[in-house]
């Protein structure tokens, strides 16, 4: 995958990048490896907080998925509002949901669809931090992504990078949303790329056989015992972290093979689609059968300022464009996960940053519009078929139990077994609340 | 020392604020009211669309704006004129009625009698033009012995009407850093930790920053100093004094020979001149020898070019950015002063293809857009903030931002040129009217005979007094050469962010400047210094040193260097698609060359900024990358390993330590390696393993 550079400073909410890079540079101080079994060990005792769910699929809309031409169309409103597209009836009884999602539709019932998700942060930046952290962006700390608290709290299972990002986890314009924050840099994604099945360096050269690879192991241990007290610092610890995960996966020929597609029957593959974002979503049911806790699946394209009933369902090419290749991939995950039984302990989370403007604008777009937004939860033991929440008759905000991103992240990492309120220590040894507002959505449970 | 612990004094209204005989201005009185009690801030009323349907500037940078909402927005209902105690204003904000942001203002707090006494003289806006113009904290700097002691700022405002007052307990605090130091809504830092941080203080759109130092040794913490080699050991040893810090020993000849030749041409120094090296007995005058060979070196031009192409962006369609990269290369050949390429990035027009520098004016088309990227590039400013309000942090306004982005409307790109129009402006983002163009806290300078926009902005911001130019870019080389800059980030100069050392980053600025903004001279200033020339071996009492320079910091190796380095010790070039062989990853001109092994390693794509740490590419799957990838494992087999493996095994052991540490092994490792290679049944498949387990250790991974 590409090395990202680090990102633009955002616009408009007065807190940059800048402003908590200083803070940002503390996620380099490592954990150590003593760290990284602890977790591990602490990954196999059965806590307090019993899961619903075991891993959490994430499919991210990146720049904002319109609310009012997907999942909350508002026919009766005036036509410089109103979606051009259809509602149609779903497996649900009395909801409607847009015409281009007809598989969605039919897979509805094992989804809850909350229509007033509400915050204030209209940029991609800010706005997919505070969807993706469950924190405002503050000046004084960076916000770990819920992946990467999922990873630091529940560490590896099987050999599986615990958090992983397909293509990789850029989501927010390249923001650090779907990062680390404060927790070490460990605890970011492990991107797959786009070529998953070659991640480059998942199989040994050609020529070197497991045992010679085991017997460099051994040579590496050796040589940084050499120099190990001359200098260690969180740099160095961190390296050493990732060079142990490394070696795990390494290590695991199921863990590799959970990440070639190719593997996968074809008729399966076509069910999923050719869209990206379709073999997207099955690499990510592969990975968590596989043990990997999160995967976020980023699908970018999604912030239509302008022409969006052209872009939406691509109407140069019938069953082409966004809505299509989305319908296809994320109904295929429901009814597939749901077919092996992997329903009940998987979530999955259908989001971007924010919904779109009511109002068309002039290029037939629709902008960033934070007050409005709906979410997909399914599966992870959630109580499908439901909806939740109403936008007032234009769209453009709640008038029934509001939502905001806090709330999402505390429903989200409840069912995954972590609690929200328990206390983190950043590098500096502050100690942090994982998420300090929000509350559970009861309907949900 | 004299520990400074004043202890928290009573905090008293400014006289101003309570005179009883003038209603209150709303402007310098009422609205700081608001924005201390947080009614303002982006999370409440202050974001982009208001909260509950009440809307104010964020932090109150539009008083009129925030004036007309709160008296005159739907018939005026915020404010009750006749009865001012049933205002809804107050009403909310003392939580008297359902208010979401909850108890702000209480009934018996002086801002709450403020308003109400505001209200009940009519709620008038005020003198027109009263205005804050400054703010002054006192004191700026302080020590701070001991945990859990505190220090009390005051911060002092001047208004436009030459009134100063005491606004301690209106202004707002945060901590740059808390696990150093914490700051309360009145003021008071108390320290929490050891090391250096700054308080943020903003009142009515002016900025101000205290700085605060709290030991991380005793009293009794012994620290010895050398003799300073230049000016730069001088500033950073009075900080180390002051701060109890020891400074660690000098480097020594293998862990300075490896770090020059890192840090000034990108290369590992070849073998025979590391052994040449370490034979003869140490010295300053060698060391000052080997600085000058490698400032003198073809490397360094190909490294420094590397880095100025990652600072400026320099990428395009592969004419263009050919014709660019090799502009820029010839400037570092030829060491053209700094300021003098500035101005030819800013000023050159013509066609992409043949005149290289105009490229840089191709970063954006929008005039606002190529004003930030100007911003930070030449100014280490980030003004992006300042586009839709005035800067939180800062002190630059909406005017200030579309003033200097008017020096950028009237470029224009037809076809591969780029030309200056005769029309173009940059309107007021309100009024909509033109702004002239003007520099940032500067009015415009004189124009020299040519009236051309851009011209003048680059005569403002290379002129020897630009507050800017020098400092942000003699900052930046400093982050290059000791991993850290003075500003953190180095392009996030701003008076709330204040350097670890300002007086050394003037001094090294002025030296700059004096210099004829010479490269070569700024890399030799600092190189030569005991600073740079520390070991990055820590002591106990100085391993949780961060900021100080004590020692030296561990710096990451960037990607394209880190792959010439495993091709040097492998002696296998890369060969890079569209380049003849030889051509190394510094050497590249596009960064879009393809090349799946600088991706993973974390090369700069300039796209945008890569300076600073990154916590992207790397990870897991450059752990992987280089376990299993090509990278190192293509070029196992062939090269060294060729030539070297029919020595005799100390031999070729020492001759491979050389090449990646630039030391010999110790005897332990010698002893190691040496039984493996001889029991080892295929001698060739063990000496790859060695090599493989050198390129992959901790040692070669970083630039120490």
């Amino acid at each position: 995958m590409p090395a990202t550079p680090r990102s633009f400073p955002l616009r408009c909410d007065g807190v940059g990048r800048r402003d908590f890079l200083h803070l940002g540079l503390l996620t380099t101080f490592g954990l150590s490896l003593t760290d990284l079994f602890r977790l591990q060990a602490r990954a196999g005792d059965p806590s307090a907080h019993s899961p619903r769910a075991k891993s959490c699929i994430l499919i991210w809309l990146d720049g904002g998925p319109s609310h009012l031409d997907m999942f909350d169309l508002k026919p009766d409103a005036p036509s410089e509002l109103r979606s051009q597209f259809k509602a149609i009836p779903t497996s649900v009884a009395g909801l409607r949901i847009c015409e281009h999602l007809p598989r969605t539709a039919a897979a509805m019932r094992h989804a809850a669809l909350i229509r007033s998700l509400t915050h204030e942060l209209g940029n991609h930046d800010t706005g997919t931090r505070f969807m993706l952290t469950g924190h405002r962006p503050g000046p004084a700390l960076e916000y770990p992504s819920l992946g990467s608290l999922v990873a630091h709290t529940q560490g590896f299972r099987e050999a599986m990078p615990p958090y992983v990002a397909i293509p990789n986890d850029s989501a927010g314009g390249n923001s650090n949303a779907a990062r680390s924050g404060y927790l070490p840099g460990a605890f970011n994604a492990f991107n797959t790329g786009n070529d998953p099945a070659n991640v480059d360096g998942l199989h040994l050269p050609e020529g070197l056989s497991f045992a010679r690879s085991e017997q460099r192991r051994e040579m590496l241990r050796k040589m940084d015992a050499f120099t190990q007290a001359s200098e260690e610092g969180p740099a160095t610890r961190n390296r050493d972290a990732f060079y142990e995960q490394a070696y795990r996966l390494l290590a695991s020929p199921e863990a590799k093979a959970a990440f070639d597609l190719s593997r996968e029957d074809p008729k399966t593959r076509e069910r999923y689609g050719p869209a990206r974002v379709g073999s997207g979503c099955l690499l990510a049911r592969r990975l968590i059968e596989a043990g990997t806790r999160f995967v976020t699946v980023v699908d970018t394209g999604w912030d239509m300022h302008q022409h969006i009933f052209k872009e939406l369902p691509d109407s140069r090419f019938p069953g082409s464009g966004k809505l299509p290749a989305l319908d296809r991939a994320y109904a295929a995950l429901l009814t597939d996960l749901h077919e092996r039984g992997l329903l009940e302990s998987t979530l999955v989370v259908l989001m971007g940053e924010f919904g779109r403007t009511p109002k068309l604008n002039a290029a037939a777009g629709r902008d960033h519009w934070p007050r409005a937004g709906s979410v997909c939860l399914a599966g992870g033991g959630i109580q499908g078929g439901q909806v939740i929440g109403a936008t007032n008759r234009f769209g453009e905000h709640p008038v029934e139990r509001p939502l905001g991103p806090p709330d999402l992240a505390w429903t989200i990492l409840q069912l995954l077994g972590i609690d929200p309120g328990q206390e983190l220590t950043t590098p500096t040894g502050r100690p942090v609340k994982i998420l300090n507002e929000g509350a559970s959505i009861a309907e949900l449970l | 020392m004299i520990t400074r612990a004043l202890l928290s004094v009573a905090i008293a209204w400014p006289a101003a604020l309570i005179s009883a005989a003038e209603p209150p201005p709303f402007r310098t009185a009422v609205l700081p009211v608001l924005t201390k009690a947080g009614c303002n801030a982006g999370a409440c009323h202050g974001a982009a669309t208001g909260q509950g349907g009440f809307q104010l500037s964020l932090l109150g940078y539009d008083p009129r704006e925030d004036f007309d909402r709160i008296t005159r927005e739907f018939g005026g209902r915020r404010i009750d004129l006749d009865q001012p105690g049933h205002s809804l204003l107050l009403r909310k904000s003392s939580y008297q009625i359902e208010h979401e942001g909850g108890r702000k203002l209480p009934r018996d707090s002086s801002g709450h009698a403020l308003l109400l006494r505001w209200i009940a003289r009519g709620a008038p806006y005020g003198p027109a033009e009263l205005r804050v113009t400054g703010i002054e904290v006192d004191p700026r700097d302080s020590l701070i012995q001991n945990t859990g002691e505190s220090v009390q700022l005051r911060v002092t405002a001047s208004l436009s009407n030459g009134v100063r007052e005491d606004v301690t307990p209106l202004a707002l605090y945060t901590s740059n850093d808390d696990a150093v130091a914490e700051v309360s809504k009145s003021g008071t830092v108390s320290v929490t930790g050891r090391g250096l941080t700054s308080i943020m203080v903003r009142y009515s759109g002016q900025v101000a920053a205290a700085r605060i130092a709290a030991p991380l040794g005793g009293p009794n913490q012994e620290i010895l100093l050398t003799p300073a080699a230049n000016f730069i050991d001088e500033h950073i040893d009075a900080e180390l004094l002051r701060l109890r810090v020891p400074p660690s020993s000098a480097s020594g000849d293998a862990e300075f020979l490896r770090r020059v030749h890192l840090d000034l041409a990108g290369l590992l120094p070849a073998s025979e001149a590391a052994r040449t090296f370490l034979a003869e007995p140490p010295s300053a005058e060698k060391r000052l020898r080997v600085i000058e060979t490698l400032l003198a070196s073809p490397a360094f031009v190909d490294l420094w070019t590397m880095k100025l192409a990652d600072l400026l962006l320099l990428k395009g369609g592969s004419e263009e950015a050919a014709a660019y990269h090799h502009w820029l290369r010839n400037q570092v050949a030829a060491n053209a002063p700094l300021d003098r390429v500035a101005r030819a990035l800013l000023t050159t027009t013509g066609e992409l293809t043949s005149a290289g520098p105009a490229n840089f004016l191709t970063l954006a088309n929008d005039p606002r857009d190529l004003s930030e990227h100007v911003s930070r590039i030449f100014l280490g400013t980030q003004l992006a903030c300042a586009r839709c309000h005035s800067h939180p942090s800062d002190r630059w306004t909406r005017e200030d931002y579309h003033h200097f982005a008017a020096f950028f409307a009237r470029i224009t790109r037809e076809g591969g040129a780029i030309h200056i129009a005769a029309r173009g402006e940059v309107d007021h983002p309100s009024t909509g009217e033109p702004l002239p163009p003007k520099p940032l806290g500067a009015p415009l300078p004189q124009d020299a005979g040519d009236d051309s926009r851009l011209a003048g902005l680059s005569r403002w911001l290379t002129a020897p007094d630009n507050p800017f130019f020098a400092r942000s870019f003699v900052n930046w080389v400093w982050m290059h050469l000791l991993g850290r800059g003075l500003v953190e980030p180095v392009d996030d100069f701003r008076p709330t962010n204040p350097p670890t050392h300002p007086a050394l980053l003037d001094a090294l600025a002025a030296d700059f400047v004096a210099n004829g903004f010479d490269l070569r001279h700024l890399v030799r200033t600092i190189v030569s210094s005991h600073t740079y020339q520390r070991t990055s071996r820590s002591l106990v009492a100085n391993k949780s040193d961060t900021h100080l320079y004590s020692h030296a910091f561990l710096k990451e190796i960037p990607a394209p260097v880190f792959a010439d380095a495993v091709a040097q010790v492998t002696g296998v070039p890369d060969v890079f698609e569209g380049y003849t062989a030889g051509v190394r990853a510094v050497q590249l001109v596009s960064p879009a060359t393809p090349s799946p092994a600088l991706d993973v390693l974390g090369r700069c794509l300039r796209t945008g900024p890569c300076d600073g740490p990154s916590q992207l590419g790397g990870g897991l799957a450059k752990a992987l990358h280089l376990i299993n990838g090509p990278t190192i494992n293509a070029k196992l087999r062939h090269g060294a390993a060729g030539a070297l493996r029919d020595r005799s095994s100390r031999d070729a052991i020492e001759e491979v330590y050389l090449r990646a540490f630039s030391r010999a092994p110790k005897p332990v490792e010698l002893a190691e390696w040496n039984v493996l290679l001889d029991r080892a049944p295929n001698r060739s498949a063990a000496f790859e393993d060695f090599l493989w387990t050198l390129l992959n250790s901790r040692e070669f991974a970083f630039n120490r």
